[in-house]
């Protein structure tokens, strides 16, 4: 499901099916040598989050990226989304991301990180094989957090 | 004085009868066209996109076929990959929607060790037989919809979804 009018009334009335967030987490880097990877990276999380949309779309709800600058404080911005979905009674709070500095966060968060790979000097169907290989690793990821 | 001239009233009258034709025609010709629209519609086949699926590949084994379309949303123009499973049963080639019946994820075939030869929904662990038949007791309430298949020139090429028609 997408965050957005439609999908919410199915996501309203289908609740005890679709228990899981995924919210991107995009980083936003102003610096001269920072901004084209960052800009590169965003591009390939939210590519991989629509993909991954498609995969589950009947358990998931895809929000808007979240995007923040490197200073900003990372564990109160994951503890602050996570109080606000928890209002709407999800069960699991997945974030995705390329950016590096979420690893050391550690498991328990459910940040997933995924190497970014530069798409923009693929044509559409490689990227699209790029895309699908990295979306079949993250299918046990995810099928293992649903099975506990 | 020649006998050809034009009285007052003959003028008026042909200038309104010339310009009431004009209008008369321009408010038939849309009705007109809007009538006869459903013959001259593209003809039938505009649907099928062609895959890079040799016929003669498809085992019986359900694979994965992608085709990308481009979808026109106003002025907005995007491909569209989508996929279909298919394989071959007996001489027919059978084309079936990755779409799950319950809420829209995408099955895999045996995307689930402990249930060879179905497909696997990995939202909601709902079942499919191979053609497309959902196991009972599992989430799906329907079978898998199929997809209208065609050969062009050794190549799959394939149609709109329709209802399964195998079970």
């Amino acid at each position: 499901m997408h965050w957005n009018g439609k999908d919410s009334a199915v996501f309203q009335a289908q609740k005890e099916y679709i228990d899981t967030a995924v919210i991107p987490l995009i980083v936003i880097d102003g610096s001269e040598h920072g901004f084209p990877f960052a800009a590169s990276a965003a591009d390939f999380t939210l590519s991989l989050a629509n993909l991954i949309e498609n995969q589950f779309k009947g358990r998931i709800v895809l929000f808007p990226s979240f995007s923040y600058t490197a200073g900003q404080d990372k564990q109160s911005l994951l503890d602050i989304w996570k109080e606000e979905l928890l209002k709407a009674e999800f069960k699991y709070i997945f974030f995705i991301t390329s950016d590096r500095e979420w690893s050391t966060l550690g498991d328990e968060h459910d940040v997933i990180w995924t190497p970014s790979v530069p798409l923009d000097s693929m044509d559409q169907k490689m990227r699209n094989s790029v895309l699908e290989d990295q979306l079949r690793q993250l299918i046990p990821i995810f099928a293992k957090k649903w099975a506990n | 004085m020649s006998n050809n001239k034009v009285s007052r009233r003959q003028f008026l009258s042909y200038t309104l009868t010339g310009v009431g034709g004009f209008m008369a025609a321009g408010m038939l010709m849309p009705m007109v066209r809007f009538a006869i629209d459903p013959v001259l519609q593209k003809s039938e086949g505009g649907d099928f996109v062609l895959t890079e699926k040799k016929i003669a590949d498809i085992t019986e084994v359900p694979e994965r076929v992608d085709f990308t379309f481009e979808q026109v949303d106003a002025w907005y123009k995007s491909d569209i990959t989508n996929a279909a499973w298919v394989y071959k049963e007996g001489d027919q080639i059978i084309a079936l929607s990755p779409v799950c019946k319950h809420l829209g994820c995408t099955v895999n075939w045996e995307g689930d060790p402990a249930h060879k030869n179905q497909f696997f929904c990995p939202c909601h662990a709902g079942r499919y037989e191979k053609n497309g038949q959902n196991v009972p007791k599992t989430p799906p309430l329907g079978p898998l919809d199929q997809f209208e298949i065609r050969e062009n020139d050794g190549f799959l090429e394939i149609g709109k979804a329709i209802p399964n028609t195998l079970v």
